[in-house]
């Protein structure tokens, strides 16, 4: 079944959008990552302009973001406090990363300095995570913290100032590392065109100690306003979102992030997070090949508009 | 000398024109193709006869060569960048921008290109994948031959440009066919439709029709809506992820 979608100006098939749109969503809700990084290469991949599929991927972003926050909230693994505050902070380092973006784009390398932070974060990200769960699982499902803790991995901001009660994140801790973190992820959202979560889950959990379940569900809060800028901001500058392609991946996401958060409730949250550094890694890995295998056509071509 | 020698053939082309004045009549099975929500493509067949002065058909001795092209009436303007090794990892380094770039670009013919006419004569007339006039872009330097050639190579593997050699066929002495498929991708906005019919290597007379490509009825309503107003799009696209997120999760409560 085809359906011809207006803005990408070419027609999909509407099932394997809708499955697609619900892979990802089950991801979203089960990790709390936005999936971003999963959906953009495959809508590509079914020959939609990437303009268009980096896009239209925020629009379903936000549905499920919205679906996984929702349930979430009523089992109590939503921060309210803790997102605020990272938010701010977000709002604060989306500011400082256009104007990273605008000198990179002046500079011609762009493309290089996100493809190669891309893999940098992910490999680091990725390969500390899938390290630390792997040990975790070994010694049966002990909690972070409990059997390693890196010298200064667990005191260092317990000096700085402003400290702040997260009741939900049972944590007495100063405002400033959430805020730093927020605006890291700001930052990087505008900068690499992602929502962040690959990043924010990892870094909430190991630097802040905030309990796994509770991160899931505070990234997702994050995630939906960092997801909703981003649509608008393509929609203003480049029209490029694609209502019809957007409403399809939400149909599947949306539906796709409950079922995500009922199955990563029944995992053991070690298992969840070796899960999640598989994830990150894989995607490191393929991006790390496409940087340094030979392409197929050393030649790309970028439509700039009618003449 | 030369130029003594070119205004000589002019010359001569313009009587030689003179003594064949030919008509060549020309139609499209449709000339407007409506992009809806279930669009998959479309073929259109382009015919047409000759006739001489009197408005007869040609007599047998008398062989003319056709060619049929479709493509985008206004070009884009298209930047080509180039990969190269830099240490380990292949990163863009060379860019050409490129204008006269069009979306779309069909071509047949009866013969193959090179046996109908000489190579001057088709450039002049933008004939073959590998002859469209693709200059550098306002302000820019001009690309080399590589980096016209892989626009072409792009555009040929995303089924956008291609070439046909023997796909006019004449169904009698005078009367010829051949079917355009212009595939889903093809971009909206008007297709030019050129015909040309060829004698001894040069264009004995020519015709241009206009098939008209647009979206319809939701297709059109979202594009505009996207293009026209787009704060209040961008609104609408967050505002319908939040209530679907927030129905889905609603849905899923009531059934536990």
């Amino acid at each position: 079944m085809q359906i011809y979608l207006p803005i990408a100006e070419m027609p999909v098939n509407i099932l394997l959008i809708i499955g697609l749109g619900g892979a990802v969503g089950f991801l979203s809700g089960m990790f709390g990552v936005g999936g971003g990084f999963v959906l953009a290469p495959f809508l590509m991949f079914l020959g939609i302009p990437p303009p268009v599929a980096v896009a239209t991927q925020a629009t379903q972003i936000v549905a499920s973001s919205v679906s996984g926050v929702i349930t979430h909230w009523r089992k109590g693994n939503v921060d309210l406090k803790m997102g605020g505050v990272m938010l701010a902070g977000g709002l604060v380092g989306s500011v400082f990363g256009i104007q990273l973006f605008n000198a990179l784009k002046a500079a011609g390398q762009a493309d290089l300095f996100i493809a190669l932070s891309y893999v940098i974060f992910l490999g680091s990200i990725g390969g500390l995570m899938f390290w630390e769960s792997l040990q975790a699982v070994r010694h049966g499902g002990s909690s972070v913290g409990s059997t390693r803790r890196e010298p200064g991995g667990h005191y260092w901001m317990h000096g700085w100032p402003l400290k702040m009660r997260f009741h939900r994140s049972k944590l007495y801790i100063s405002a400033i590392p959430p805020v730093l973190l927020g605006a890291l992820i700001g930052l990087l959202s505008v900068v690499m065109g992602i929502g962040g979560g690959f990043v924010l889950v990892p870094a909430m959990i190991y630097l802040l100690r905030v309990p796994t379940a509770i991160v899931i569900g505070t990234s997702l809060f994050q995630i939906i306003f960092v997801a909703a800028f981003a649509t608008l901001l393509h929609a203003i500058t480049n029209h490029s979102v694609d209502l019809l392609l957007g409403l399809l991946l939400t149909a599947g996401g949306v539906v796709g992030a409950q079922f995500g958060v009922r199955y990563g409730e029944r995992l053991r949250s070690d298992w969840l997070r070796l899960c999640l550094a598989a994830l990150v890694l894989m995607i490191c890995l393929r991006l790390g090949l496409d940087l340094v295998l030979p392409p197929s056509d050393p030649f790309n071509l970028a439509v700039e508009g009618l003449e | 000398m030369r130029g003594t020698l070119a205004l000589l053939c002019c010359i001569a082309a313009m009587a030689a024109g003179a003594v064949r004045a030919e008509d060549l009549a020309a139609g499209i099975s449709r000339d407007k193709i409506e992009i809806t929500s279930n669009f998959t493509g479309a073929n259109v067949v382009v015919f047409g006869a000759i006739e001489n002065e009197g408005g007869e058909a040609l007599p047998a001795t008398e062989t003319r060569d056709i060619v049929v092209i479709v493509r985008s009436d206004k070009p884009y303007i298209v930047t080509v960048r180039k990969k190269d090794a830099f240490g380990p990892i292949w990163v863009n380094r060379d860019a050409r921008r490129f204008a006269g770039v069009p979306g779309f670009y069909f071509i047949a013919s009866t013969r193959p290109l090179k046996d109908i006419a000489p190579e001057n004569v088709l450039e002049q007339f933008e004939i073959g994948i590998d002859r469209i006039a693709l200059g550098p872009a306002p302000n820019a330097i001009g690309g080399p031959k590589e980096f016209r050639e892989a626009i072409v190579r792009t555009k040929v593997r995303e089924e956008l440009y291609s070439q046909h050699e023997g796909a006019v066929s004449f169904l009698s002495g005078s009367l010829f066919r051949t079917t355009v498929s212009l595939p889903p991708t093809v971009p909206a906005g008007n297709l030019k439709v050129l015909v040309y019919a060829f004698a001894d290597g040069r264009v004995v007379s020519s015709n241009s029709m206009t098939l008209f490509i647009d979206k319809t009825g939701i297709e059109r309503r979202l594009s505009e809506f996207a293009h026209y107003s787009p704060f209040l799009y961008g609104l609408v696209a967050v505002l319908l992820s939040v209530l679907a997120g927030f129905f889905a999760s609603v849905v899923f409560r009531e059934r536990q």
